[in-house]
Protein backbone atom coordinates (compact mmCIF):
# COMPACT_ATOMS: atom_id res chain seq x y z
CA UNK A 1 0.00 0.00 0.00
CA UNK A 2 1.33 3.65 -0.98
CA UNK A 3 -0.30 6.15 1.50
CA UNK A 4 -0.67 9.46 0.53
CA UNK A 5 -2.03 11.40 3.72
CA UNK A 6 -2.44 15.51 4.20
CA UNK A 7 0.19 16.04 0.90
CA UNK A 8 0.31 19.80 0.63
CA UNK A 9 3.41 20.55 -2.37
CA UNK A 10 4.03 24.15 -4.07
CA UNK A 11 6.85 25.27 -6.61
CA UNK A 12 7.08 28.69 -5.10
CA UNK A 13 3.92 30.05 -5.79
CA UNK A 14 1.55 27.87 -7.59
CA UNK A 15 0.11 25.41 -5.44
CA UNK A 16 -0.18 22.24 -6.58
CA UNK A 17 -1.25 19.84 -3.99
CA UNK A 18 -3.44 20.83 -1.11
CA UNK A 19 -3.97 18.16 1.87
CA UNK A 20 -4.29 15.83 -0.55
CA UNK A 21 -4.64 12.09 0.08
CA UNK A 22 -5.18 8.52 -1.65
CA UNK A 23 -4.08 4.97 -1.16
CA UNK A 24 -2.43 2.77 -4.07
CA UNK A 25 -3.25 -0.96 -3.74
CA UNK A 26 -0.60 -3.57 -4.28
CA UNK A 27 -0.86 -6.21 -6.80
CA UNK A 28 -3.49 -4.02 -8.47
CA UNK A 29 -2.72 -1.70 -11.62
CA UNK A 30 -3.77 1.53 -10.96
CA UNK A 31 -3.85 4.28 -13.70
CA UNK A 32 -3.67 8.00 -12.47
CA UNK A 33 -4.87 10.24 -15.24
CA UNK A 34 -5.37 14.18 -15.32
CA UNK A 35 -4.76 17.05 -17.65
CA UNK A 36 -1.11 18.82 -18.32
CA UNK A 37 -0.03 20.42 -15.40
CA UNK A 38 -2.42 18.87 -13.46
CA UNK A 39 0.54 16.91 -10.87
CA UNK A 40 0.99 13.63 -11.95
CA UNK A 41 4.89 13.92 -12.91
CA UNK A 42 5.12 15.76 -9.53
CA UNK A 43 3.25 13.54 -7.40
CA UNK A 44 5.86 10.64 -9.06
CA UNK A 45 8.45 12.80 -8.01
CA UNK A 46 6.88 13.40 -4.58
CA UNK A 47 6.73 9.39 -3.98
CA UNK A 48 9.84 8.61 -5.83
CA UNK A 49 11.96 11.00 -2.96
CA UNK A 50 13.15 13.50 -6.02
CA UNK A 51 10.90 16.10 -4.63
CA UNK A 52 9.80 16.75 -0.79
CA UNK A 53 6.29 17.30 0.54
CA UNK A 54 5.21 20.74 2.11
CA UNK A 55 3.59 19.37 4.90
CA UNK A 56 2.08 15.65 4.80
CA UNK A 57 3.57 12.43 4.53
CA UNK A 58 3.95 9.33 1.96
CA UNK A 59 4.02 5.41 3.27
CA UNK A 60 4.95 2.90 1.23
CA UNK A 61 4.34 -0.54 3.27
CA UNK A 62 4.33 1.10 6.24
CA UNK A 63 7.96 2.92 5.60
CA UNK A 64 7.80 6.84 5.41
CA UNK A 65 10.05 7.70 2.79
CA UNK A 66 11.20 10.93 4.19
CA UNK A 67 13.24 8.69 6.62
CA UNK A 68 14.65 6.21 4.13
CA UNK A 69 18.30 6.84 2.21
CA UNK A 70 17.83 7.19 -1.30
CA UNK A 71 18.82 3.29 -2.48
CA UNK A 72 16.24 2.10 0.48
CA UNK A 73 13.89 3.65 -1.11
CA UNK A 74 15.11 2.05 -5.07
CA UNK A 75 14.35 -1.04 -3.01
CA UNK A 76 10.82 -0.47 -2.33
CA UNK A 77 9.54 1.28 -5.73
CA UNK A 78 11.02 1.21 -9.29
CA UNK A 79 9.91 4.23 -11.65
CA UNK A 80 10.62 4.62 -14.81
CA UNK A 81 10.60 8.89 -15.32
CA UNK A 82 9.16 10.44 -18.37
CA UNK A 83 12.26 11.03 -19.73
CA UNK A 84 16.00 9.07 -18.79
CA UNK A 85 19.17 11.07 -20.83
CA UNK A 86 20.46 8.38 -23.71
CA UNK A 87 23.70 10.43 -24.83
CA UNK A 88 26.66 8.16 -24.40
CA UNK A 89 26.89 5.07 -27.00
CA UNK A 90 26.13 2.48 -24.52
CA UNK A 91 24.75 -0.84 -26.21
CA UNK A 92 21.13 -1.98 -24.88
CA UNK A 93 22.42 -4.70 -22.85
CA UNK A 94 25.11 -2.26 -21.26
CA UNK A 95 21.88 -0.04 -19.86
CA UNK A 96 20.35 -2.87 -18.28
CA UNK A 97 23.46 -4.16 -16.68
CA UNK A 98 23.24 -0.98 -14.85
CA UNK A 99 20.70 -2.98 -12.40
CA UNK A 100 23.21 -5.45 -10.35
CA UNK A 101 22.05 -8.89 -10.57
CA UNK A 102 21.45 -9.01 -6.81
CA UNK A 103 18.77 -5.93 -7.52
CA UNK A 104 17.28 -7.88 -10.49
CA UNK A 105 13.61 -8.63 -10.57
CA UNK A 106 12.58 -12.33 -11.09
CA UNK A 107 10.14 -11.08 -13.74
CA UNK A 108 13.33 -9.67 -15.63
CA UNK A 109 13.62 -11.99 -18.44
CA UNK A 110 9.73 -12.17 -18.97
CA UNK A 111 10.00 -8.43 -19.62
CA UNK A 112 12.58 -8.86 -22.27
CA UNK A 113 10.64 -11.13 -23.64
CA UNK A 114 7.26 -9.30 -23.95
CA UNK A 115 8.83 -6.36 -25.27
CA UNK A 116 11.23 -7.85 -27.77
CA UNK A 117 14.36 -6.40 -26.06
CA UNK A 118 16.53 -8.94 -27.04
CA UNK A 119 16.71 -8.06 -30.46
CA UNK A 120 18.17 -4.45 -29.19
CA UNK A 121 20.86 -5.91 -26.68
CA UNK A 122 23.38 -5.52 -28.51
CA UNK A 123 22.41 -1.87 -30.33
CA UNK A 124 23.91 1.42 -29.12
CA UNK A 125 20.98 3.22 -27.22
CA UNK A 126 22.05 6.61 -28.99
CA UNK A 127 21.01 5.11 -32.52
CA UNK A 128 17.28 3.67 -31.43
CA UNK A 129 14.22 5.49 -32.45
CA UNK A 130 12.45 6.82 -29.79
CA UNK A 131 9.90 4.58 -28.72
CA UNK A 132 12.63 1.97 -28.91
CA UNK A 133 14.59 4.12 -26.34
CA UNK A 134 11.54 4.65 -24.08
CA UNK A 135 11.03 0.51 -24.28
CA UNK A 136 14.21 0.30 -22.80
CA UNK A 137 13.72 3.07 -20.44
CA UNK A 138 10.47 1.16 -19.32
CA UNK A 139 12.07 -1.85 -19.12
CA UNK A 140 14.74 -0.73 -17.38
CA UNK A 141 12.37 0.07 -14.77
CA UNK A 142 10.46 -2.76 -14.66
CA UNK A 143 13.65 -5.20 -14.23
CA UNK A 144 14.60 -3.74 -11.07
CA UNK A 145 13.22 -5.57 -7.65
CA UNK A 146 10.65 -4.11 -5.90
CA UNK A 147 7.50 -3.89 -4.59
CA UNK A 148 5.68 -1.21 -6.67
CA UNK A 149 6.50 -0.11 -9.78
CA UNK A 150 5.68 3.44 -11.00
CA UNK A 151 5.52 4.69 -14.93
CA UNK A 152 5.22 7.94 -15.74
CA UNK A 153 3.80 7.72 -19.91
CA UNK A 154 5.06 4.54 -20.68
CA UNK A 155 3.29 4.73 -23.96
CA UNK A 156 3.66 8.11 -25.52
CA UNK A 157 5.89 6.97 -28.00
CA UNK A 158 4.44 3.66 -28.76
CA UNK A 159 2.18 1.85 -31.56
CA UNK A 160 -0.60 0.50 -31.40
CA UNK A 161 1.01 -3.00 -31.17
CA UNK A 162 3.70 -2.57 -28.36
CA UNK A 163 1.42 -0.47 -26.46
CA UNK A 164 -0.89 -3.67 -25.99
CA UNK A 165 2.51 -6.12 -25.14
CA UNK A 166 3.02 -3.16 -22.96
CA UNK A 167 -0.87 -3.25 -20.97
CA UNK A 168 -0.44 -6.88 -21.20
CA UNK A 169 2.75 -7.02 -19.64
CA UNK A 170 1.24 -4.62 -17.34
CA UNK A 171 -1.71 -6.78 -16.33
CA UNK A 172 0.77 -9.55 -15.57
CA UNK A 173 2.74 -8.29 -13.61
CA UNK A 174 -0.13 -6.66 -11.50
CA UNK A 175 -1.16 -9.90 -10.17
CA UNK A 176 1.94 -10.15 -7.91
CA UNK A 177 2.95 -6.21 -7.54
CA UNK A 178 1.69 -2.76 -7.68
CA UNK A 179 1.84 -0.90 -10.82
CA UNK A 180 1.00 2.68 -10.96
CA UNK A 181 0.57 4.26 -14.57
CA UNK A 182 0.53 7.99 -15.26
CA UNK A 183 -1.19 8.92 -18.60
CA UNK A 184 -2.76 12.24 -20.32
CA UNK A 185 -5.30 9.65 -22.32
CA UNK A 186 -6.94 7.41 -20.00
CA UNK A 187 -10.58 7.38 -21.72
CA UNK A 188 -9.23 4.45 -23.64
CA UNK A 189 -7.23 2.86 -20.78
CA UNK A 190 -9.17 2.09 -17.98
CA UNK A 191 -10.56 -0.86 -18.57
CA UNK A 192 -7.32 -2.38 -18.93
CA UNK A 193 -6.77 -0.71 -14.79
CA UNK A 194 -8.29 -1.97 -11.80
CA UNK A 195 -8.92 1.34 -10.04
CA UNK A 196 -7.99 5.12 -11.80
CA UNK A 197 -7.31 7.91 -10.22
CA UNK A 198 -8.11 11.37 -11.66
CA UNK A 199 -6.40 14.60 -10.84
CA UNK A 200 -7.68 17.95 -12.09
CA UNK B 1 39.49 -9.81 -25.57
CA UNK B 2 39.78 -6.63 -27.38
CA UNK B 3 40.50 -4.62 -24.53
CA UNK B 4 42.84 -7.10 -22.70
CA UNK B 5 44.66 -6.94 -26.38
CA UNK B 6 44.93 -3.04 -25.90
CA UNK B 7 45.41 -2.73 -21.78
CA UNK B 8 48.69 -4.92 -22.64
CA UNK B 9 49.32 -3.06 -25.80
CA UNK B 10 48.91 0.22 -23.57
CA UNK B 11 50.85 -1.31 -20.75
CA UNK B 12 53.68 -2.13 -22.81
CA UNK B 13 54.41 1.10 -24.08
CA UNK B 14 53.85 2.96 -20.69
CA UNK B 15 56.48 0.30 -19.85
CA UNK B 16 58.68 1.08 -22.97
CA UNK B 17 58.38 4.63 -22.52
CA UNK B 18 59.47 4.63 -18.68
CA UNK B 19 62.46 2.78 -19.64
CA UNK B 20 63.62 5.08 -22.23
CA UNK B 21 62.70 8.13 -19.91
CA UNK B 22 65.41 6.59 -17.28
CA UNK B 23 68.11 6.52 -20.02
CA UNK B 24 67.61 9.47 -21.93
CA UNK B 25 68.96 13.15 -21.25
CA UNK B 26 71.15 15.46 -21.57
CA UNK B 27 73.65 13.01 -19.05
CA UNK B 28 74.72 10.00 -21.32
CA UNK B 29 74.40 6.73 -19.09
CA UNK B 30 76.68 4.22 -19.76
CA UNK B 31 75.59 0.96 -17.98
CA UNK B 32 72.86 -0.88 -18.83
CA UNK B 33 69.85 -0.36 -17.06
CA UNK B 34 69.47 -3.83 -16.39
CA UNK B 35 73.02 -3.69 -14.66
CA UNK B 36 71.93 -0.28 -12.23
CA UNK B 37 68.45 -2.40 -11.32
CA UNK B 38 70.50 -4.01 -8.54
CA UNK B 39 73.61 -1.84 -8.38
CA UNK B 40 72.76 1.71 -6.86
CA UNK B 41 76.36 3.09 -6.40
CA UNK B 42 78.32 4.79 -9.04
CA UNK B 43 77.12 8.20 -11.30
CA UNK B 44 75.01 6.41 -13.93
CA UNK B 45 73.01 4.85 -10.65
CA UNK B 46 72.96 8.05 -9.21
CA UNK B 47 71.19 10.11 -12.48
CA UNK B 48 68.97 7.41 -13.03
CA UNK B 49 67.67 6.85 -9.78
CA UNK B 50 67.79 10.18 -8.06
CA UNK B 51 66.88 12.29 -10.89
CA UNK B 52 64.96 10.42 -14.03
CA UNK B 53 63.23 7.38 -12.08
CA UNK B 54 61.15 9.96 -9.68
CA UNK B 55 60.79 11.99 -12.34
CA UNK B 56 59.38 9.44 -14.86
CA UNK B 57 57.33 7.08 -11.87
CA UNK B 58 55.89 11.12 -10.97
CA UNK B 59 55.11 11.22 -14.53
CA UNK B 60 53.07 8.05 -14.56
CA UNK B 61 51.58 8.43 -11.53
CA UNK B 62 50.47 12.21 -12.15
CA UNK B 63 49.46 11.07 -16.35
CA UNK B 64 47.52 8.51 -14.95
CA UNK B 65 45.87 10.60 -12.71
CA UNK B 66 44.81 12.91 -15.01
CA UNK B 67 43.41 10.91 -16.70
CA UNK B 68 41.18 9.44 -14.69
CA UNK B 69 39.92 12.99 -12.98
CA UNK B 70 38.92 13.81 -17.01
CA UNK B 71 36.97 10.92 -16.92
CA UNK B 72 35.21 11.33 -13.58
CA UNK B 73 34.87 15.01 -14.86
CA UNK B 74 33.02 14.36 -17.16
CA UNK B 75 30.84 11.20 -16.01
CA UNK B 76 29.78 13.13 -13.24
CA UNK B 77 28.97 16.58 -15.18
CA UNK B 78 27.35 14.86 -17.72
CA UNK B 79 29.52 17.28 -20.13
CA UNK B 80 31.94 16.04 -22.65
CA UNK B 81 34.16 19.16 -22.07
CA UNK B 82 34.02 19.42 -18.65
CA UNK B 83 37.73 19.17 -17.27
CA UNK B 84 39.78 19.75 -14.14
CA UNK B 85 41.02 23.23 -15.84
CA UNK B 86 38.26 23.91 -16.90
CA UNK B 87 35.75 23.66 -13.42
CA UNK B 88 37.97 25.47 -11.30
CA UNK B 89 39.99 22.51 -9.41
CA UNK B 90 43.75 23.16 -11.04
CA UNK B 91 43.22 27.07 -10.45
CA UNK B 92 42.20 26.34 -6.91
CA UNK B 93 45.00 24.06 -6.58
CA UNK B 94 47.56 26.56 -8.00
CA UNK B 95 46.03 29.03 -5.16
CA UNK B 96 45.99 26.83 -2.67
CA UNK B 97 49.83 25.66 -3.52
CA UNK B 98 50.88 29.65 -3.89
CA UNK B 99 49.26 30.66 -1.06
CA UNK B 100 50.68 28.42 1.51
CA UNK B 101 54.62 28.81 0.02
CA UNK B 102 54.14 32.91 -0.58
CA UNK B 103 52.84 32.84 3.34
CA UNK B 104 55.67 30.74 4.35
CA UNK B 105 53.13 28.49 5.74
CA UNK B 106 54.91 25.58 4.12
CA UNK B 107 57.64 24.75 1.70
CA UNK B 108 57.09 23.47 -1.88
CA UNK B 109 56.48 20.05 -1.83
CA UNK B 110 55.96 19.57 1.69
CA UNK B 111 52.50 17.39 2.63
CA UNK B 112 50.98 21.10 4.08
CA UNK B 113 51.32 22.40 0.43
CA UNK B 114 49.75 19.26 -1.33
CA UNK B 115 47.00 19.21 1.32
CA UNK B 116 46.22 22.79 0.78
CA UNK B 117 46.05 22.31 -2.89
CA UNK B 118 43.35 19.93 -2.58
CA UNK B 119 41.32 21.81 0.04
CA UNK B 120 41.19 24.91 -2.52
CA UNK B 121 40.38 22.60 -5.20
CA UNK B 122 37.54 21.46 -3.55
CA UNK B 123 36.35 25.26 -2.57
CA UNK B 124 36.74 26.52 -5.89
CA UNK B 125 34.51 23.66 -8.23
CA UNK B 126 31.89 24.06 -5.09
CA UNK B 127 31.71 27.38 -5.91
CA UNK B 128 31.84 26.67 -9.72
CA UNK B 129 28.67 24.81 -9.03
CA UNK B 130 27.28 27.00 -6.23
CA UNK B 131 27.41 29.87 -9.18
CA UNK B 132 26.62 28.20 -12.13
CA UNK B 133 23.42 29.09 -13.59
CA UNK B 134 22.79 25.95 -15.36
CA UNK B 135 24.35 22.76 -15.91
CA UNK B 136 25.66 23.28 -19.60
CA UNK B 137 27.02 26.26 -20.70
CA UNK B 138 26.38 28.21 -17.53
CA UNK B 139 28.36 25.76 -15.50
CA UNK B 140 31.18 25.78 -17.73
CA UNK B 141 31.52 29.51 -18.68
CA UNK B 142 31.17 30.10 -14.79
CA UNK B 143 34.54 27.42 -14.32
CA UNK B 144 36.11 29.63 -16.80
CA UNK B 145 35.28 32.73 -14.92
CA UNK B 146 36.31 31.23 -11.38
CA UNK B 147 39.59 30.06 -13.00
CA UNK B 148 40.34 33.27 -14.26
CA UNK B 149 39.92 34.93 -10.47
CA UNK B 150 41.73 32.38 -8.78
CA UNK B 151 44.62 32.62 -11.32
CA UNK B 152 44.68 36.02 -11.17
CA UNK B 153 44.89 36.06 -7.34
CA UNK B 154 47.63 33.43 -7.51
CA UNK B 155 49.44 35.58 -9.72
CA UNK B 156 49.26 38.83 -7.24
CA UNK B 157 50.42 36.38 -4.62
CA UNK B 158 53.52 35.78 -6.28
CA UNK B 159 53.86 39.27 -7.33
CA UNK B 160 54.21 40.66 -3.57
CA UNK B 161 55.78 37.66 -2.32
CA UNK B 162 58.87 36.32 -4.03
CA UNK B 163 59.52 33.41 -1.64
CA UNK B 164 62.27 31.18 -2.96
CA UNK B 165 61.37 28.27 -4.39
CA UNK B 166 57.72 29.70 -5.25
CA UNK B 167 58.46 29.64 -8.75
CA UNK B 168 56.87 31.60 -11.90
CA UNK B 169 53.12 31.70 -12.61
CA UNK B 170 54.38 30.07 -16.08
CA UNK B 171 55.41 27.30 -14.15
CA UNK B 172 52.16 26.67 -12.17
CA UNK B 173 50.14 27.19 -15.03
CA UNK B 174 52.03 25.31 -17.87
CA UNK B 175 53.50 22.42 -15.45
CA UNK B 176 57.05 20.92 -15.74
CA UNK B 177 58.04 17.91 -14.24
CA UNK B 178 61.58 18.89 -13.90
CA UNK B 179 60.79 19.86 -9.81
CA UNK B 180 60.44 16.33 -8.76
CA UNK B 181 62.17 14.40 -6.88
CA UNK B 182 62.00 10.91 -4.88
CA UNK B 183 60.85 13.28 -1.61
CA UNK B 184 58.25 15.24 -3.73
CA UNK B 185 56.73 11.85 -5.40
CA UNK B 186 57.09 10.28 -1.53
CA UNK B 187 54.54 13.34 -0.38
CA UNK B 188 51.96 13.03 -2.80
CA UNK B 189 51.75 9.55 -3.86
CA UNK B 190 49.68 8.30 -1.12
CA UNK B 191 46.97 11.64 -1.85
CA UNK B 192 46.82 10.60 -5.30
CA UNK B 193 46.00 6.81 -4.48
CA UNK B 194 43.11 7.90 -1.69
CA UNK B 195 42.26 9.70 -5.46
CA UNK B 196 42.40 6.22 -7.01
CA UNK B 197 40.66 4.50 -4.71
CA UNK B 198 37.53 6.78 -4.04
CA UNK B 199 37.75 7.40 -8.38
CA UNK B 200 36.82 3.67 -9.02
CA UNK B 201 33.90 3.77 -6.02
CA UNK B 202 32.08 6.86 -8.10
CA UNK B 203 32.76 5.39 -11.82
CA UNK B 204 30.37 2.39 -10.53
CA UNK B 205 27.65 4.74 -10.19
CA UNK B 206 28.18 6.78 -12.83
CA UNK B 207 26.65 4.55 -15.80
CA UNK B 208 23.79 5.04 -14.07
CA UNK B 209 24.00 8.73 -13.55
CA UNK B 210 24.60 9.18 -16.79
CA UNK B 211 21.01 8.49 -17.55
CA UNK B 212 20.28 11.62 -15.85
CA UNK B 213 20.01 12.51 -11.72
CA UNK B 214 16.24 12.34 -11.80
CA UNK B 215 16.57 8.57 -12.95
CA UNK B 216 19.52 7.46 -11.07
CA UNK B 217 17.52 8.42 -7.73
CA UNK B 218 15.05 6.68 -8.63
CA UNK B 219 17.52 3.57 -9.77
CA UNK B 220 19.01 4.45 -5.91
CA UNK B 221 21.88 6.71 -6.49
CA UNK B 222 21.64 9.70 -4.23
CA UNK B 223 23.09 12.42 -7.20
CA UNK B 224 24.31 14.92 -4.44
CA UNK B 225 25.95 12.59 -2.65
CA UNK B 226 27.85 11.31 -5.44
CA UNK B 227 28.97 14.99 -6.61
CA UNK B 228 30.47 15.81 -3.41
CA UNK B 229 32.92 12.00 -3.44
CA UNK B 230 33.49 12.86 -7.25
CA UNK B 231 34.37 16.68 -6.68
CA UNK B 232 36.53 15.11 -3.49
CA UNK B 233 38.32 12.31 -5.20
CA UNK B 234 39.16 14.55 -8.49
CA UNK B 235 40.77 17.26 -6.11
CA UNK B 236 42.78 14.57 -4.78
CA UNK B 237 44.20 13.84 -8.13
CA UNK B 238 44.22 17.31 -9.28
CA UNK B 239 45.11 19.22 -6.14
CA UNK B 240 48.29 16.85 -5.64
CA UNK B 241 49.75 17.00 -9.05
CA UNK B 242 49.29 20.53 -9.57
CA UNK B 243 51.16 20.88 -5.85
CA UNK B 244 54.25 19.20 -7.28
CA UNK B 245 53.93 20.08 -11.00
CA UNK B 246 51.65 22.79 -11.87
CA UNK B 247 48.45 22.50 -14.07
CA UNK B 248 49.32 20.42 -17.34
CA UNK B 249 46.79 21.14 -19.87
CA UNK B 250 44.45 18.87 -22.44
CA UNK B 251 45.60 15.82 -21.08
CA UNK B 252 42.38 15.55 -18.77
CA UNK B 253 40.00 16.56 -21.89
CA UNK B 254 41.69 14.46 -24.26
CA UNK B 255 42.20 10.98 -22.55
CA UNK B 256 38.73 9.93 -21.69
CA UNK B 257 37.84 11.18 -25.46
CA UNK B 258 40.04 8.51 -26.74
CA UNK B 259 39.55 6.10 -24.21
CA UNK B 260 35.45 6.45 -25.16
CA UNK B 261 36.53 5.66 -28.86
CA UNK B 262 38.65 2.71 -27.98
CA UNK B 263 36.38 0.77 -25.61
CA UNK B 264 33.10 2.51 -25.14
CA UNK B 265 31.51 4.49 -22.69
CA UNK B 266 31.34 2.24 -19.22
CA UNK B 267 32.73 3.87 -16.43
CA UNK B 268 34.67 1.22 -14.69
CA UNK B 269 36.32 0.31 -18.09
CA UNK B 270 36.95 4.04 -18.91
CA UNK B 271 38.72 4.42 -15.43
CA UNK B 272 41.56 1.74 -15.72
CA UNK B 273 42.20 2.70 -19.44
CA UNK B 274 42.41 6.19 -18.49
CA UNK B 275 44.81 5.52 -16.05
CA UNK B 276 47.02 3.60 -18.70
CA UNK B 277 46.38 6.13 -21.73
CA UNK B 278 46.79 9.13 -19.12
CA UNK B 279 50.14 7.49 -17.73
CA UNK B 280 51.98 6.72 -21.41
CA UNK B 281 50.57 10.36 -22.86
CA UNK B 282 52.63 12.47 -19.69
CA UNK B 283 55.91 10.03 -20.17
CA UNK B 284 55.59 10.75 -23.50
CA UNK B 285 54.81 14.68 -23.71
CA UNK B 286 57.76 14.56 -20.80
CA UNK B 287 60.21 12.99 -23.02
CA UNK B 288 59.61 15.09 -26.08
CA UNK B 289 59.49 17.92 -23.49
CA UNK B 290 62.79 17.51 -22.12
CA UNK B 291 65.07 15.97 -25.76
CA UNK B 292 63.48 17.93 -28.33
CA UNK B 293 65.22 21.01 -28.35
CA UNK B 294 68.13 19.85 -26.09
CA UNK B 295 69.80 21.10 -23.62
CA UNK B 296 66.80 23.74 -23.61
CA UNK B 297 63.87 21.85 -21.86
CA UNK B 298 60.09 23.11 -22.99
CA UNK B 299 57.40 23.71 -20.35
CA UNK B 300 55.38 20.46 -20.51
CA UNK B 301 52.01 21.90 -20.54
CA UNK B 302 53.29 23.40 -24.21
CA UNK B 303 53.60 19.86 -25.26
CA UNK B 304 50.59 18.65 -23.74
CA UNK B 305 48.49 21.63 -25.50
CA UNK B 306 49.92 21.23 -28.68
CA UNK B 307 49.30 17.59 -29.63
CA UNK B 308 46.40 17.40 -27.06
CA UNK B 309 44.38 20.64 -28.82
CA UNK B 310 45.16 19.03 -32.22
CA UNK B 311 44.41 15.61 -31.45
CA UNK B 312 41.13 16.80 -29.75
CA UNK B 313 40.52 18.58 -33.00
CA UNK B 314 40.77 15.29 -35.08
CA UNK B 315 38.81 13.49 -32.67
CA UNK B 316 35.96 15.37 -32.39
CA UNK B 317 35.92 15.82 -36.07
CA UNK B 318 35.67 12.28 -36.63
CA UNK B 319 34.14 10.81 -33.89
CA UNK B 320 30.79 12.86 -34.19
CA UNK B 321 28.58 9.80 -32.51
CA UNK B 322 30.59 9.98 -29.13
CA UNK B 323 28.39 11.92 -27.41
CA UNK B 324 25.43 12.68 -28.38
CA UNK B 325 24.18 16.06 -27.02
CA UNK B 326 20.29 15.85 -26.36
CA UNK B 327 19.50 18.26 -23.85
Amino acid sequence: MIEIKNLSFSYGKKQVFNDFSTLISNNFATLLGGPNGSGKTTLLQLIGGVQKPDSGSIMINGHDIAKLKTHEQAELRSIAPQRRIFELPFTVQQIFAIIKPKRRAAHAEDVFEALDLYDLFPLKVTELSLGQQQRVSVALALIQSAEYYLLDEPLSAQDSAYTQKLLDLITLLSKTTGILVISHNTGHLAQYFDESIYLS
Amino acid sequence: MKKIALYIFFSTLALVLFAVSLRTGIVQIHTSLWHLLTHHSGTDATTVWQIRFPRAFGAALIGAGLGIAGAIAQGIFRNPLAEPTLIGLSSGATLGTIAVISSGAAAYGSRTNAASAILFAVIAALLVQLLAPNKGYGFLLTGIAISAILTALAGILISISPKPGIQSLSFWNFGSLALLNNGTVKIIAPFLEVGFISAFFVSRKLDAYSLGETSSHYIGINPKRLRLIAIISMAFLIGASVSAVGSIAFLGLLVPHIVRLLVGPAHRTMLSFSAIIGATLLLLADLLARTLFQPHEIPLGLITSLIGALALIILLRTQKSQWVAND
